[in-house]
């Protein structure tokens, strides 16, 4: 795991959630640092975090997974219909479907050396269809009333079920990133595909896996957030990219690849939603919270396009012989 | 004397040319068009007037977007979640200045569109930004700001200013006629200025652009300039047509458009396309859409035939 | 070619461990290999020599699964083996140090040398790693450089000894190692040196590729050499001579392809004073008079490449001073050193120098939509007729005009390139990095004509190029540089290919 950047990109996030956190207590008092506003973080914690942390890999391996969003509506739907008898049958069903489809839009941009961009916008534009298809373009209630509570209720302090497993998530991929040879092999893609094929690394099925992985995490927070809500519509999350996309940026991930820690990526989860959870605690009102999102959004980007820049430059100053590796926009 | 260094291919091509246009993809393109007129002829109710007109008006909207859409990825920069943002916000615009006259209201929706998607231009052509993300971020802004400034409620046309937009022109219903012009114009930009040229080539290879003395950035600013002015004119109209400006006009536009762009044949990844190709890109998805709707097909199955069909082109399209 | 091939049998009735036969490679119209055969015996240092374009990379690479050869078989321990992938390649132990360096920049140095090894565990027991890692880089004179640092952070010389030592670590039988030395100081060669004899102590074959005579005859025992993409000996390293060797690789320089050289005076044209390139090039300074051609050379890493781009603006943080014609050029601004006269044709013609996907003819006037603002109405006739003026003035043919420029052969497309800035009166300064890489000998003459004729009409061009016949050929005052500084310079006649090797390898600290 590159190690420096521990000392900046992966904690910055907390520091600034910190900052943040003083600022939103002395405006608010005691609405805003209290126990339901800390809970209401966490359970946002749960979906955005997941699908988050999806967006945030297939960024580290210098791709973009557009159609998290259809992933996760879709799951939803799959797990309340399939699920009327069995919520786990609903759960394992839309896990599969996540699987499928992030397997085969990888196998698609391996293969047939399509852009990532592309492949996942119809992705997502068909997934979102079948949603459509599926619930016949009405929202579904969930039979099952008690499994909201069950997944929501807190198991110990504000932490609830869904909170616990979307940690799991993040605590499973850390450990695989920082504790197995999976982790540079991922990084050496983002960071210059080329190299890291001639050094041996299978990059092909490196990619394959983080889009199987993507859709899978994002089915899981799907089918959980419909459990939640006890229902699922095909046209609820139309905009969970901006702050997933936010969260990583914010976390350290590049849209070049190579950089970004699954911690990192939480930190900026948590960042955004305290944001958000602080600003509705003071009363401000959800669009103009959308509005805050873009522009933290756009400073990220800027910021990070100009450090690409920067980094493009220095790859190239340093004397590369033959034929200097280009990074351009491959997303 | 010349060297004879190249391949026989090279050496004729006429022949070779020739061959090469008879692709697969070409092929492929062929049975869809002739397959969707088949259906479309065979579909009963599909000549009456009530269906050319509403298929011929709805194609009017989403082609004037999907033609601002055309600049954006010819500029090399993918495509602009934003566009249907922008469209809505023009059309409050458009609405909100009609007390000052007709003319003076579309300037006003045309240039503040154009202008809001400068400035995205700029902030990705410049700093070089990646074009998906700053989208993605205005749309919340633009959003969140409209809904902020109209407290959510659309605002009503209550002349009838407006109306002339409403009507034909000769036989073809205004907004058509709109399109089309639209269409030339943005043809005629893109192959007869140099600023046109100057896009292309940006989008073909921007490193090569730069290497020349020109920049970059400043094309690229001029691909969202424009593609903020034909959504403008998108939004004039549907504003027109609708009696209203509203939030709602706009949501999804971007999708249809993209699939308009890519389904005529324009590449995602720059560089390569044409308007005329997005014309007949919105036309086909229009008269799909019109197939499905009179045979009985919900509005689900027509959302899954877009995203399976743009789906398919992508994958098609690999060279 | 016989006699490469009588060679050829002997060694293989000694068991060779590996035996290239018949290889041939083709790319698009450049035949890159053709027939080349070689073979290595266990325990054997052999040498690939040749100039650049020879085809000794482009060898390399098809033995590791990099690139697939189009023609021939490969031969290992007495079986054939078909590598599609480098990992093929690492599992019969055979592992290539390339000449474009394969570090990925946002890895650690640990992370970097155990990249890809099929020997790694999958959890790693990152104590036993660390310790193996470090006694390579020690063995390798690096044990200076942090385990847990940016691979990014490091100077190319680092960057090289961490390649090496990521082939260290696996197991290798074959170990080829493409131009190792080029950006090494003497103290690490030395114990790179050290290392490689070692290594073939204990069994290990190596294949070396390297320009530097010197390490030729330190280490090697055999020698290939290689010229325009076939072998044209096979010989052991102990009946060569330096001059001998230096005659193979080069072979006979074909008198009628480089035009006549520019002998006369003037006043300074065009001035560099102290550039300075971070991380590249330091206190550079030259000057060229009108119709002068010069060119900068040396190896990988001399920094040649990145003076050219800095005068052509593509640098952002170089500093120094540069005029051309009485006027100052800022740097950093490619347009401004546009609109003050200089031009730049990209070394790197399919990324940086032709629009590939677009017709040949809208390569050669694509200036003029750089030039008119942006409402001017383009005429396309009078486009094509400006091109075809230019295509005949650029001896391209007129019937390719119409072709998609990736399409044309790389010579062809090196003319598209030069010839956009003939027709340009504003033209004043041409700025070139290996303008005839990849390129056949016809067409190079061409482009050398079209050079020479461009420097006639009172304007320069200043070039960088690690093809040295060409530099002694062509330009009319050469600069020699090594590590990012410029040794000396030269004008025509007064260098030869020995004081140019010497000078770009091991310049010396006091010369006659």
């Amino acid at each position: 795991m590159p190690v420096s950047l521990l000392h900046s990109a992966t904690f910055r996030p907390y520091i600034l959630m910190v900052v943040l956190i003083a600022i939103l207590g002395k405006l608010g008092g005691e609405r805003v640092v209290c126990s339901r506003t800390l809970y209401s973080v966490l359970q946002q914690f749960s979906l955005l975090g997941p699908v988050a942390l999806a967006l945030g890999l297939t960024m580290m391996i210098r791709h973009f997974d557009l159609s998290v969003v259809g992933t996760v509506t879709l799951a939803g739907c799959i797990a309340v219909l399939a699920g009327a008898q069995s919520p786990i049958l609903g759960l394992a069903l839309a896990a599969l479907a996540g699987l499928s489809a992030g397997a085969v839009q990888g196998t698609l941009i391996v293969r047939l050396r399509l852009s990532s961009i592309a492949v996942t916008l119809g992705g997502m534009l068909t997934l979102i269809g079948v949603a459509y298809l599926l619930t016949g373009n009405r929202e579904v209630a969930y039979a099952n009333r008690d499994i909201a509570r069950v997944v929501d209720s807190a198991l110990f302090g504000p932490f609830s079920l869904r909170f616990v497993i979307a940690a799991g998530v993040f605590v499973l991929a850390g450990a695989v990133i920082g504790r197995t040879r999976l982790g540079p092999q991922l990084y050496s893609v983002g960071s210059d595909p080329k190299a890291a094929m001639v050094a041996g690394v299978p990059t092909g099925a490196i990619v394959f896996a983080v889009f199987a992985l993507s859709g899978l995490i994002c089915a899981i927070a799907g089918a959980l957030l419909s459990f939640s809500l006890a229902a699922a519509s095909p046209s609820a999350l139309s905009n969970i990219l901006v702050p997933a996309a936010a969260a990583a940026i914010i976390g350290g991930v590049s849209i070049g690849g190579g950089r970004g820690t699954p911690v990192g990526i939480a930190g900026g989860v948590l960042l955004l939603c305290c944001l958000q959870s602080g600003l509705t605690a003071i009363g401000v009102a959800p669009f103009l919270q959308d509005v805050a999102t873009g522009c933290v959004l756009l400073l990220v980007a800027v910021m990070d396009g100009a450090e690409l820049s920067r980094r493009f430059e220095d790859l190239k100053r340093v004397v590369v012989p033959v034929r200097p590796k280009i990074s351009g926009s491959s997303v | 004397m010349n060297s004879d260094t190249d391949l026989p291919r090279a050496a004729q091509p006429d022949f070779a040319a020739l061959k090469a246009r008879i692709t697969l993809g070409n092929a492929v393109t062929l049975l869809a068009v002739l397959v969707l007129a088949a259906l479309a002829l065979a579909t009963p109710g599909f000549l009456s007037m009530p269906a050319i007109r509403s298929l011929v008006t709805t194609v009017s909207f989403t082609g004037c977007v999907a033609i601002g859409m055309t600049f954006i990825t010819l500029s090399g920069n993918l495509m602009s979640f934003s566009l249907g943002a922008s469209l809505s916000a023009a059309t409050l615009i458009f609405v909100a200045t009609l007390g000052a006259g007709l003319w003076p209201a579309i300037l006003a929706a045309v240039l503040f569109c154009a202008a809001l998607n400068a400035l995205q231009g700029w902030i990705v052509g410049y700093f070089r930004a990646n074009p998906i993300i700053v989208s993605m971020a205005s749309f919340a802004i633009i959003t969140g700001v409209a809904t902020a400034v109209t407290g959510g409620r659309g605002l009503y046309i209550l002349t009838n200013v407006a109306a002339g937009l409403k009507g034909n022109l000769g036989p073809i219903p205004g907004p058509f006629a709109a399109f089309a012009i639209c269409m030339l114009i943005a043809q005629l930009i893109l192959s007869r200025t140099a600023l046109g040229r100057r896009i292309v080539l940006t989008g073909t290879n921007p490193r090569a652009m730069l290497a020349m003395g020109a920049e970059p950035w400043k094309a690229v600013v001029w691909a969202y300039a424009l593609a903020g002015l034909f959504t403008g004119v998108a939004a004039v109209l549907m504003a027109a047509r609708y009696g209203s400006g509203d939030l709602q006009h706009g949501i999804g536009m971007e999708y249809s458009a993209i699939a308009a762009v890519l389904v005529g044949g324009t590449a995602i990844e720059g560089g390569r396309g044409s308007f005329l190709r997005t014309f007949l890109g919105a036309l086909f998805i229009a008269v799909l859409q019109s197939v499905l709707v009179l045979r009985g097909f919900s509005t689900e199955w027509q959302r899954f035939g877009m995203g399976a069909v743009v789906l398919l082109v992508i994958l098609l399209q690999r060279k | 070619m016989s006699a490469v091939n009588d060679k050829l049998a002997q060694s293989q009735t000694r068991n060779p461990l590996l035996s290239m036969r018949g290889i041939g490679k083709t790319y698009g119209e450049v035949r890159a290999l053709r027939d080349v055969s070689l073979t290595l015996a266990a325990g054997e240092i052999r040498a690939i020599c040749g100039e650049n374009g020879a085809g000794k990379s482009t060898l390399v690479k098809a033995l590791t699964g990099i690139v697939a050869p189009d023609e021939g078989e490969v031969w290992l321990d007495g079986k054939q083996v078909h590598f599609t992938v480098p990992k093929d390649a690492q599992a019969h132990g055979i592992n290539l140090v390339s000449q474009e360096l394969s570090i990925c920049p946002d890895l650690s140095v640990l992370d970097n040398i155990w990249l890809g090894a099929l020997s790694l565990p999958f959890f790693h027991r990152k104590a036993e790693l660390r310790a193996r890692a470090a006694d390579t880089l020690k063995r390798l004179g690096a044990g200076h450089i942090t385990l847990d640092g940016l691979a990014g952070r490091l100077s190319t010389g680092e960057r090289q000894l961490i390649e090496i030592a990521r082939m260290l670590v696996r197991d290798t039988r074959i170990l080829i190692l493409d131009e190792p030395t080029a950006t090494l100081s003497d103290k690490e060669i030395h114990v790179l040196m050290s290392a490689l004899k070692s290594l073939r102590a204990h069994g290990t074959s190596i294949l070396y590729i390297t320009h530097r005579l010197g390490e030729v005859f330190e280490l090697c025992d055999h020698a290939t050499v290689m010229r325009g993409g076939t072998v044209v000996a096979d010989q052991a390293v102990a009946d060569l001579t330096r001059d001998r060797l230096i005659e193979l690789m080069l072979g006979r320089v074909l008198g009628h392809m480089f035009p006549e050289h520019h002998i006369a005076e003037g006043a300074t044209f065009f001035a560099i004073n102290r550039l300075n390139v971070p991380g590249a090039a330091h206190d550079v300074g030259l000057s060229l008079t009108e119709g002068q051609i010069m060119c900068l050379t040396g190896q990988l890493g001399c920094g040649a490449d990145e003076v050219i781009r800095a005068v052509a603006g593509l640098v952002s943080h170089a500093s120094g001073r540069i005029t051309l014609d009485g006027e100052d050029i800022p740097l950093g601004r490619p347009e401004v050193a546009r609109r003050r006269g200089v031009r730049f044709v990209s070394g790197d013609r399919a990324e940086e120098g032709v629009f590939i996907d677009r017709p040949a003819w809208e390569n050669l006037v694509a200036p003029r939509f750089v030039e008119r603002s942006g409402a001017r109405l383009v005429h396309n006739r009078a486009l094509r007729n400006e091109a075809a003026a230019l295509a005949d003035r650029s001896t391209l043919a007129r019937h390719r005009l119409p072709v998609r420029t990736g399409d044309l052969s790389g010579g062809n497309q090196q003319k598209l390139a030069f010839g956009r800035n003939i027709g340009d009166g504003a033209a004043k300064l041409i700025l070139m990095i290996e303008p005839t890489r990849g390129i056949d000998v016809g067409a190079r003459a061409e482009i050398y004509r079209l050079m020479r004729d461009f420097c006639e009409r009172g304007c320069a061009i200043l070039m960088a190029s690690s093809d040295f016949a060409e530099v002694l050929g062509i330009a009319d005052v050469v600069a020699t540089m090594f590590r990012g500084e410029v040794v000396k310079t030269y004008k025509t006649g007064h260098l030869d290919m020995t004081r140019l090797i010497a000078d770009v390898t091991h310049p010396e600290e006091e010369d006659a």
